[in-house]
């Protein structure tokens, strides 16, 4: 006869799978086949030329270095705003529940590249004098108008996310919420211990995925004077007649800007699966968006 | 213990309480029947106050509880209610969902909090499966762990709101034995049921409700044998095939 | 002295919505204010323009139809690419083990063809699992990178290739957006088509289906219901994704205008155009989609396993 612990054990999830591993091995081997073989013969380039690496790498970091500073700056703040959004339009106060629906079909009906651009151009005068003086004095006019516009892709992504923190926490099935009142819990007692816990496994997966989309879209901010990869790496093309190299190195350039997404997005989906494949609760499954 | 007196309840335009009197004394189980949209459902929320009346006395203990000024959690920890769909927790294990309301509402430390869970989930028979989630049970071990949830409470009587509806015939059988056990313990219980079995056997009084109002009251023998209203008489005929 | 409390109380519906509009008309208000001022809303230049920019949103849905369709095709030829069924490595190798034994129960069997068979096994099932693979490298990588680098990506292949297209800037994003979109539409291909294809067509064939048959009777018309949600709001992504057509200097779409005429200091008043416009379309065509959704959703089948809407509002119990 099994005992509790051992009930518990038998059922716990593998963290590492054997498709996951070979999935891994595969992509390695393609990605490095890809990118050291195959499109080097057909855009005659070399990631292996020391040449090559001794123009771009300065390019390459900087670019780094400013498109993790910009997910830093908008990627917290758009889970937050996301998660109040999508809280309050599932709720019954109407105060909450509309300004948050207006909020949502706006920010996910304009594009964000016009919202990037309406924010250089005007985000500036959004900010109140005062606070301008005091916190940001140090800063150039226009590095101020490249964060707001950071900011203005984090709240488009957060109108996304809202509706996925929406869809959590109406797939929390509401016959617990009567049984915690039932018990003699509190209504935010109610809250944080049966709803939130359970609409967060819940958003996880698609949040994920919605993470791995604003990572992509702070390559926006190139458009205007960002100092992301990609604009770096556009910079580049600039000097490439000057450095020696023939034009066509330019592909070596977006070979490696693509592999460098391509590593970060993945990395971030992934990992969260792992998370959440930790924590996962049978009869928890994450909603499909 | 609890009693009820000429409760109204209007959803919209529907009145679906059209006056609701009656006195369950402590000790007592008694068994509500009746054809669906009849308002037991609505009744028994009424009493532990999910749903609140538009006009009419409830009182628990000699205290009326419908009014301002009580604190509705207060009311709840005295009346324990277990649903038609089980309700558990589903991403707590079985144990942690008896422990919630220990730790939460009563404010009990944890460890005491795990003992006492672990007793009560003995008493229904589901010792081992402490550490599973309700995904991991089958219907009938998660109804008697939504018991057992709710008797961690220590309630003064406990609410039933159609507990077997929603189960495989196969697992009807232990949460009724858990029922019946628990009637036979002295607790207060006042069942919205179908299994007429269970009714005979465990209940001191039967009520028949029909379209908001109670229109027969008796014990089993009388419902069941003797009905004495027509619409009592058609509705036992359907039930008891 | 109670008896506001219990008016409010038992009104609260109303004040609700109240101050909700109130919330909305304000902050808007606010930003309005915060833009114009006292400048005035220059209405002149709003009438005076409306026009060009309403041509220039034409060019973004012109391109984006283009697109989209050109996606569809690459989507759906790669999704179904991506369904072919394969066999499991270890299935393959326990079935190897299963022809060893036998070969060694009975060896009166040719030997040449028995390995001549798995030979060819092992190519037609190697080959199915690399394209299938290769298949779903493509769509990772397309949907794992930003549009914008593709869309360098893309300019960079004319400037270099094809210079004398290389200033059709229309030509090169309609490119862009076609191969992107076509990665996007891989994935909701596949996803139907896989979810309708298991037992499906085993069940069809029991019937007395053909292969060809129970695709176009059972599978498609399912597969068609499953996909037509994700593909319409792959639609809306698209448009909206069309004004990068701006980066490559498309003068006729509408990011480009917004950018190059707002120098007179009508910004808001251009924003507030572009804006107006593309909600306008973005609104409508989610509507739409509901509406198709509404009307093709069979109960059960799709995507949204969880899709039961429950608030989390307790609503009152029947019975």
């Amino acid at each position: 006869m099994e005992t509790a612990a051992a009930f518990r054990l038998r059922a716990a999830p593998k963290l590492v799978t054997g498709v996951g591993v070979v999935h891994l091995v595969e992509m390695t081997v393609a990605g490095l086949l890809m990118v050291f073989v195959i499109l080097p013969a057909i855009f005659s380039f070399s990631l292996l030329s020391p040449q090559f690496w001794q123009i771009y790498t300065r390019f390459y970091v900087t670019g780094l270095f400013g498109t993790f500073f910009y997910v830093a700056l908008a990627l917290p703040l758009s889970a937050v705003i996301g998660f109040l959004m999508g809280w309050a339009r599932v709720s019954r106060i109407r105060i909450f529940a509309w300004p948050s629906s207006l909020y949502v079909n706006v920010f996910r009906g304009v594009p964000p590249l016009i919202l990037v651009i309406f924010a250089s151009l005007f985000g500036t005068s959004l900010i109140p004098q005062p606070i301008l003086d005091r916190f940001l004095a140090g800063f150039r006019r226009g590095d101020i108008a490249v964060g707001i516009a950071a900011i203005a892709i984090g709240m488009h992504s957060s109108a996304y996310q809202a509706e996925i923190f929406r869809a959590g926490f109406q797939s929390v099935p509401k016959g617990q919420v009567e049984a915690a009142q039932a018990l003699g819990l509190r209504p935010w007692q109610g809250m944080r211990h049966v709803i939130l816990p359970q609409t967060f496994r819940l958003s996880l997966p698609p949040l994920s995925n919605e993470f791995a989309a604003l990572i992509k879209d702070t390559s926006i901010l190139a458009a205007i004077s960002g100092v992301d990869l990609v604009a770096k790496s556009r910079d580049l093309l600039g000097i490439l007649p000057a450095s020696g190299l023939p034009i066509v190195w330019i592909f070596a350039v977006w070979t490696v800007v693509a592999l460098t997404y391509f590593v970060i997005t993945y990395a971030v989906t992934r990992g969260l699966r792992l998370l959440e494949r930790k924590f996962h609760t049978p009869g928890l499954e994450g909603i499909s968006l | 213990m609890i009693r009820v007196n000429d409760i109204q309840k209007h959803f919209g335009a529907l009145h679906v309480l059209r006056g609701i009197t009656f006195e369950v004394q402590k000790g007592e189980a008694i068994v509500i029947i009746g054809p669906s949209g009849s308002g037991k459902s609505t009744l028994l929320r009424c009493i532990n106050l999910l749903v609140e009346p538009d006009s009419g006395q409830v009182f628990i203990d000699g205290v009326q509880v419908n009014r301002h000024g009580i604190r509705h959690e207060w009311v709840r920890q005295q009346v324990g209610m277990v649903f038609q769909s089980f309700n558990l927790f589903t991403h707590l294990t079985a144990i942690d969902n008896v422990t919630l309301g220990l730790t939460r509402v009563k404010g009990m430390p944890h460890d005491k909090a795990v003992q006492k869970a672990r007793e009560l989930l003995a008493r229904v028979g589901l010792a081992v499966k402490e550490n599973a989630y309700p995904a991991e049970l089958s219907g009938g071990q998660q109804q008697r762990v939504a018991i057992a949830r709710a008797l961690a409470m220590d309630p003064k009587a406990m609410l039933f709101d159609e507990p077997t509806s929603a189960l495989d015939p196969e697992y009807i059988r232990e949460v009724l034995d858990v029922m019946t056990a628990l009637a036979r313990e002295g607790m207060t219980m006042i069942v919205v049921t179908h299994e007429m079995g269970f009714a005979s056997n465990a209940a001191s009084r039967i009520l028949f409700m029909d379209a908001g109002k109670i229109v027969e009251e008796g014990t089993a023998e009388q419902i069941f044998q003797n009905p004495k209203e027509d619409r009592t008489r058609s509705f036992v005929s359907k039930i008891l095939r | 002295m109670a008896d506001w409390r219990r008016y409010l109380r038992e009104h609260w519906r109303y004040f609700d919505a109240a101050l909700a509009l109130v919330v909305i008309v304000g902050s808007v208000a606010y930003i309005y204010d915060l833009l114009v001022g006292s400048r005035g809303l220059d209405v002149a230049y709003i009438v005076r323009n409306y026009t060009l920019y309403l041509h220039a949103v034409l060019t973004n849905v012109y391109a984006t139809t283009i697109a989209f369709l050109v996606g569809m095709v690459i989507g759906f030829s790669v999704g179904w690419l991506r369904t072919a069924r394969t066999v499991a490595l270890s299935k393959f190798v326990a079935s190897m083990r299963v022809e060893k034994r036998e070969r060694q129960e009975s060896p009166s069997q040719s030997e040449g063809a028995r390995r001549l068979l798995v030979v060819l096994s092992l190519l037609w099932y190697g080959t199915k699992y690399v394209a299938r693979r290769i298949g779903d490298g493509l769509v990772e990588v397309i949907r794992g990178t930003p549009l914008y680098v593709q869309i360098l990506f893309a300019s960079s292949f004319f400037i270099v290739f094809l210079p004398q297209y290389a200033t059709e800037g229309l030509l090169i994003g309609i490119i862009a957006l076609a191969i992107n979109t076509g990665g996007y539409q891989a994935e909701i291909f596949r996803a139907g088509l896989q979810t309708v294809h298991s037992g499906q067509i085993e069940a069809a064939r029991a019937i007395g289906f053909s292969r060809l048959r129970a695709m176009r009777h059972v599978i498609l018309p399912q597969a068609l219901r499953l996909i037509i949600p994700p593909l319409t709001n792959e639609y809306i992504g698209l448009f909206k994704a069309s004004t990068f057509l701006f980066v490559l200097g498309v003068p006729a779409e509408i990011s480009y205008i917004a950018q190059h005429q707002g120098f007179a200091g009508d910004v808001f008043e251009i924003f507030a155009m572009v804006t107006a416009i593309f909600l306008a379309i973005t609104v409508t065509l989610s509507f739409v989609v509901q509406a198709l959704e509404r009307r093709f959703r069979i109960p059960g089948l799709g995507f949204e396993q969880v899709k039961r809407p429950r608030g989390v509002r307790i609503a009152p119990a029947g019975g």
